[in-house]
């Protein structure tokens, strides 16, 4: 059988800032050693989010000027994602991305951004300080430490429901103060990761892979996927 | 001139005298010197010269150093700041050693960092702002491509007289409207086709109504002839424009502007935009095409060294600096023209002065090298993990690949690689440290310049 998964990039034209293209670089990779087809389509501005059409949704980070902006349009956006996330559709979030699944955020120009409240985390501003450094967790559930590196202004808050992709073992995380960094909701990835995230982590690459695998293909074995070996590239 | 200003030209001039006889250097101390004595010495210093100041994320360097030898072709003094040296205090020494002419005109070239743009305006009062391309650059410092160029519009403001000549392919410097005569040159060289830039693409979205603008030319990036499919924003009309690229090469690129062929002596089609801001400066100050594109035409390796070719045991050793994503990206198109077969080695850090965040390496599409024709490919550096995993993914191969954390251990691998012609990209401070490396192993003369 032919594996074939189609991966949604949203706003990629617009939410780029840190490399994040490489996420869809390396899930591309990891997919390939899988014997799965992976494509991707950008998904952006005035354009619907068919969610039927995709089995895993990219969601990038921005520039504030181009998250302004995403906030407004992906409000059209807001249904058909909500359903997607609800009917365990996998997605990886980044930064802006992360924010804008939430309930709002504060710009670091001090303006409420409206996210569409999918997830219910939210995020506060910080004055004149950001995040920035090398950074790394442990997810409590897999025992995995996950690297990367944070540049954000902005301190999440999760909420009830949601529970951090790791605690923080040496940098920033979330907010600085409760030691989570990122979200998991469902099947549903967020974190203030770039470098990009899925580069040094390959191992929640092939997660996602296999959770959007099993999702569209739920009879099928993927005990050969499963087994493949993610080398260290940090 | 007041007391405290001359006391402290003297004290810059001396100084400079001193560390340029002496220990042959001194291109920022003499102008700190200068004014921690007197902070307003330009404002002196200035006076009686026509100015330019060249800013922009990619290009100023070399666009500063094209200019002044187009604008030699018909004036003979021509002030400017040595490479790199571009904040306050290297432009102060550029002042302070320099000959003025006593008839005719004298006309000073500054390349200048954007946060610099409004500090140095209130002083030097330019004539002329030169804008190149705002791309992404080290945003662990500067921030986005919108605050750097309200940096620059910060000075622009304070000078409404002057004259801006931009690259009209930029939409950014489109965005904003200002009271200032604009000149724009642009890239005209292929026909027109409906396209979109690639994903990972800066700076797409319309300034007028926020929708993604549309193409029917691009040379890179977000460059080329822009239009909105919403409203009426597209590119202006171009002032300077060159209407066809002929060949190009990593060494060489052939183009036509106006109908005046230039032979320009390095590759890359950032360096045409570079070449192309010079010719319209060089336009601007009433100099004929024909004479500028001879100074355009002469090999002088004093300019183009920023690509530096080192011999090393009969290796023909391409250095490259890369900074950010377009520029990296840039370099991977030009070094994809070569026909001789070559090697490629990547050397990443992530220091300070780098860019302390790696994820840029992802925006080069490394994927687009022709890696069948390349023997060796070799992934170096402090962050050497970094860049591996990156040519991994864009398709090296285990038995083409070579992963070395130690300079070292690079340049002893780069000796024994079987192709004749090896490109080496590097972050600035891989650059300094393999340049001293080959130093002492007496393959070149210890210094940048």
């Amino acid at each position: 059988m032919n594996l074939k998964l189609n991966v949604a990039h949203l706003y990629g034209d617009l939410l780029n800032t840190y490399g994040d293209i490489g996420n869809i670089l390396v899930l591309e990779y990891y997919a390939k050693q899988m014997n799965v087809e992976l494509t991707s389509e950008i998904v952006s501005l005035d354009q619907q989010f068919e969610e039927s059409k995709f089995d895993l949704a990219f969601f990038g980070g921005g520039q504030d000027y181009e998250q302004v902006i995403v906030s407004k349009d992906i409000q059209n956006k807001k249904e058909a994602l909500t359903f997607f996330i609800e009917n365990d559709g996998p997605m990886l979030a980044i930064c802006g991305g992360y924010q804008l699944l939430g309930e709002y955020y504060i710009s670091a120009k001090g303006e409420k951004i409206a996210g569409i409240n999918a997830l219910p985390h939210y995020t506060k501003s910080q004055d004149n300080n950001r995040f920035i450094g090398d950074i790394i967790i442990k997810n409590s559930e897999t025992g995995q430490e996950y690297h990367g590196f944070e540049n954000h202004n902005g301190m999440t808050f999760l909420g009830n429901g949601e529970r951090p992709l790791g605690t923080v073992i040496s940098g920033h995380g979330n907010n600085g103060e409760d030691k989570s960094e990122g979200a998991i909701y469902k099947n549903v990835f967020c974190s203030y990761f770039h470098g990009p995230i899925l580069a040094r982590n390959g191992e929640l690459a092939k997660r996602l892979l296999l959770l959007a695998l099993k999702r569209k293909y739920p009879t099928s074995d993927f005990t050969q996927q499963e087994q493949l070996e993610i080398k260290p590239t940090y | 001139m007041s007391l405290r200003s001359s006391v402290a030209i003297t004290a810059g001039r001396t100084s400079y005298w001193f560390l340029h006889n002496f220990l042959h250097g001194g291109t920022a101390l003499p102008g700190k010197i200068t004014l921690a004595i007197d902070p307003d010495v330009l404002q002196d210093l200035a006076k009686n010269y026509e100015t330019v100041i060249i800013t922009g994320t990619n290009g100023k360097t070399l666009t500063t150093a094209l200019t002044v030898k187009a604008l030699k072709a018909k004036y003979p003094q021509v002030l400017t700041n040595p490479s790199g040296s571009n904040m306050k205090q290297g432009i102060v020494t550029a002042f302070l050693t320099s000959q003025k002419t006593k008839s005719g005109k004298n006309l000073a070239v500054l390349e200048t960092d954007e946060a610099n743009v409004e500090l140095v305006t209130k002083y030097v009062r330019p004539k002329v702002f030169v804008l190149t391309n705002i791309f992404r650059d080290q945003m662990d410092r500067y921030g986005e491509i919108y605050t750097t160029y309200a940096k620059i519009l910060a000075g622009i403001k304070l000078e409404p007289t002057a004259t801006i000549i931009a690259n009209g392919d930029a939409p950014i410097f489109n965005s904003v409207a200002l009271p200032n005569r604009l000149i724009y040159y642009g890239i005209d060289a292929q026909e027109d086709k409906e396209q979109q830039a690639l994903p990972n693409t800066d700076g797409l979205l319309c300034p007028k109504c926020q929708h993604i603008l549309h193409y029917k030319k691009i040379s890179y990036a977000n460059l080329g002839k822009y239009y909105c499919p919403n409203c009426d924003f597209k590119r202006p009309e171009l002032d300077f424009s060159v209407s066809k690229i002929v060949q190009q090469t990593p060494q060489s690129s052939e183009f036509i502007v106006d109908d005046t062929t230039i032979n320009l002596h390095i590759g890359g089609t950032y360096n045409i935009y570079n070449a192309l801001a010079a010719y319209s400066i060089a336009r601007f100050f009433a100099i004929g095409s024909s004479l500028i594109a001879t100074a355009l035409n002469d090999n002088d390796e004093k300019i183009f060294g920023r690509q530096e070719v080192i011999n090393v045991d009969n290796k023909e050793i391409t250095l490259i600096l890369v900074k950010n994503p377009v520029g990296l990206d840039q370099v991977l198109e030009m070094i994809k023209t070569d026909p001789e077969p070559f090697s490629l080695a990547v050397l990443l850090n992530a220091n300070y002065a780098d860019g302390i965040d790696t994820s840029w390496i992802w925006d080069g599409r490394f994927e687009n090298l022709p890696f069948n024709n390349i023997p060796n490919v070799l992934a170096g550096g402090e962050r050497y993990r970094d860049i591996s995993f990156r040519l991994k993914v864009a398709g090296v191969s285990d038995k083409q690949f070579l992963e070395r954390e130690s300079l070292t251990e690079v340049l002893e691998a780069l000796k024994k690689m079987p192709s004749n012609r090896i490109y080496v990209l590097a972050t600035y401070t891989a650059v300094l440290q393999l340049r001293k490396l080959l130093a002492s192993q007496g393959y070149i003369k210890e210094g940048m310049e």
